[in-house]
């Protein structure tokens, strides 16, 4: 009983340190201005949204919040076929290079983004892509790719080899097979992937800061980083687009929570 | 409907030779069994004629045509598996229909063709049913209507009855049987099992480690066996094998009787047995006997009989069905 006890305790004790900054900063974005003096871990005593509508508009949050969903849905939309189309080839078919083809995948995937930065970033130059969503798509693409094909790729070898036999058999072509046949039974290892390189492309600073530096094209990582060098006073400024930063993506993981954590151990256990 | 050719096919997996030069005719509307022990090919030779494995070397012909780089859709071929590999997120009539719909037939005719087999297959509660939401026997029969809904040229069944209980392993076997009565649709059947063998074809291909033992109708494999293999594999209880001077006495390497050949006599016994075993079937009785010089032996008797265990008994052979094969497995006449 007493050792449930301590150990009951440690775990609330984390869960408070991990949960504490979050609320602090929730709780000052809501604050009123004469509110914003008491120390941070006091809950406000009446809410306001003004932080908000402040940072939304005159803080340009409004443009970095769209600019950012742009391209998020763009990658999580794009990665989700091409990442699981590449893995079908690898898993399913045959074909000529199909080895040299997985040596590159793993040697992407050990290679880390600081190491190509500058190489990724005159090719995006030289093809004259900087300030265009286009360019930092292409790259998270790129970048994150060989991470969502291994997860794809693990999943399809969960997927029993007769279920392919019996399409083909049936009359199916391969991109039948892989629409109606193969996709249909992947849907937790879609929703990871989507999720994932939602929150991935969300909260990606780097790229971003080098790829898409023009105001007008600014994510919410480089307007908020932007935002808190230049009104390192406004405490309840940056808190608030630090909140309208996280929402989306706390959103989402709560609402495919489930699925996400099977689509991660899938092929682990089965 | 489709008579096939296997003319010197053979199979290789990298270096190793699963199949060697298989020959092999089946007339158009047969029911054909290929049986063996596992791992001896049998599902690899029905993945050939079915297209979803390349043939190292050989031809296939399909109704007289080359078949081996047609597409299994251009074989025009239906296949039944083991797992029976039913589309999990399809419900059965979307299963059943799946096929014609990708080749973009009217609507109306699917439900048709697809309510027919289900007619026929007594599925028709559970059309709109999921794969996971059936027995296995319904499942297997699902997976049989996928097939038959197509109307193929040539049936091919890899084991479908291994993973039903022994009941209703029986009951499927008939209605196959029957099944393949109505269609008159050639059929090739893979199972590990003679007994479903025996029972459901018309002619059996005995395979042993790749290669083709003995092809014929059931009863000239258990008449005249053309290896000392076939003879083990065919018939149960397995036919007595015996070797040394006992098979010496008919001037052979081994000699083999089958267990319903024995009798338990009183009169001038052939061997003296001693019972080790008896089971008692109520239409027969099988009797274990271990016998000084020839080893353990197998007589199956007709009706019940009361023998018992460490019980001395005269044993006798029917001379006239008794085989003789050389040291080589062959048969010697
Ligand atoms: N894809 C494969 N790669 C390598 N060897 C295989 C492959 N498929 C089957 N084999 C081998 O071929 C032999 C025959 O297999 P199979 O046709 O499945 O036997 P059966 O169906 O009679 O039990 C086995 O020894 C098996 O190990
Ligand atoms: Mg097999």
């Amino acid at each position: 009983m007493a050792s449930r006890l301590i150990v009951f305790g440690i775990l609330a004790l984390i869960a408070f340190l991990m949960t504490a900054p979050s609320a602090m900063t929730l709780f000052t974005s809501l604050k009123p201005p004469e509110e914003l003096i008491l120390p941070a871990w006091t809950p406000p005593a009446s809410i306001t949204f003004e932080h908000f509508e402040r940072v939304w508009t005159d803080g340009g949050f409004r443009r970095y919040f769209l600019n950012t969903i742009l391209i998020s849905a763009v990658d999580a939309i794009v990665m989700i076929g091409l990442a699981s189309m590449t893995a079908y080839a690898m898993v399913f078919m045959s074909f000529r290079g199909k080895l040299a083809l997985q040596v590159l995948f793993v040697v992407g995937l050990m290679i880390p983004v600081t190491a190509i930065i500058l190489p990724l970033y005159t090719t995006i130059r030289s093809v004259g892509l900087i300030n265009t969503h286009l360019g930092v798509i292409f790259a998270d693409l790129a970048l994150a790719m060989p991470v969502f094909v291994f997860m794809f790729s693990s999943y399809f070898v969960s997927i029993p080899r007769a279920l392919h036999e019996a399409a083909r058999i049936d009359g199916a072509t391969e991109f039948q097979i892989y629409r109606r046949v193969v996709m249909p039974v992947s849907v937790p290892a879609i929703i990871t992937t989507g999720l994932l390189e939602f929150m991935w492309s969300w909260n990606d600073l780097l790229l971003r800061l080098l790829l898409l530096p023009r105001e007008g094209m600014r994510t919410l990582s480089v307007g908020l980083l932007n935002f808190q060098g230049q009104q390192t006073r406004d405490i309840a400024g940056i808190s608030a687009g630090t909140v309208i930063m996280a929402i989306p993506v706390v959103l989402l993981f709560l609402f495919f929570q489930r699925h996400f954590v099977r689509g991660m151990t899938a092929g682990a256990v089965k | 409907m489709a008579d096939l050719e296997l003319r010197n096919i053979s199979k290789s997996y990298g270096a190793t030779k699963v199949l060697h030069d298989i020959n092999l005719k089946i007339d158009d509307g047969e029911f054909i069994v290929f049986v063996g022990p596992s791992g001896c090919g049998k599902s690899t030779l029905l993945r050939l004629i079915a297209g979803l494995d390349e043939i190292t070397d050989g031809d296939l012909l399909i109704g007289g045509e080359r078949s081996n780089k047609l597409s299994p859709k251009q074989r025009n071929i239906a296949m039944v598996f083991q797992s029976y590999a039913l589309y999990p997120q399809m419900t059965v009539a979307e299963n059943m229909g799946f096929s014609l719909s990708l080749e973009r037939r009217p609507k109306a005719e699917i439900r048709q063709k697809v309510d027919e087999a289900a007619a026929t297959l007594k599925l028709e509660a559970l059309l709109d049913r999921k794969p996971g939401q059936l027995s296995g026997g319904q499942r297997q029969r699902v997976a049989i209507g996928r097939a038959i809904v197509r109307n193929p040229r040539v049936f091919l069944l890899d084991e479908p009855l291994s993973n039903l209980d022994a009941a209703l392993r029986t009951e499927t076997r008939v209605e196959i049987g029957e099944l393949h009565q109505r269609l008159k649709t050639t059929m090739i059947y893979v199972t590990h099992d003679q007994v479903e063998a025996m029972t459901m074809a018309d002619r059996i291909v005995i395979l042993n480690a790749g290669r083709i033992e003995q092809v014929g109708t059931p009863m000239e494999l258990y008449n005249t066996p053309a290896t000392e293999f076939v003879a083990s594999f065919i018939g149960s209880p397995k036919m007595n094998l015996i070797t040394g001077k006992a098979a010496q006495e008919y001037d052979a390497a081994t000699i083999g009787i089958r267990p319903e050949h024995l009798d338990i006599v009183t009169e001038s016994p052939h061997w003296q047995g001693l019972i080790t075993l008896v089971e008692r079937l109520g239409h027969n009785t099988i009797v274990y006997a271990q016998v000084p010089d020839v080893g353990p032996v197998t007589i199956s008797l007709e009706g019940q009989h009361e023998y018992q265990v460490g019980q001395n008994v005269g044993l006798d052979a029917d001379l006239s069905k008794i085989h003789r094969f050389a040291r080589d497995g062959r048969p010697l006449v």
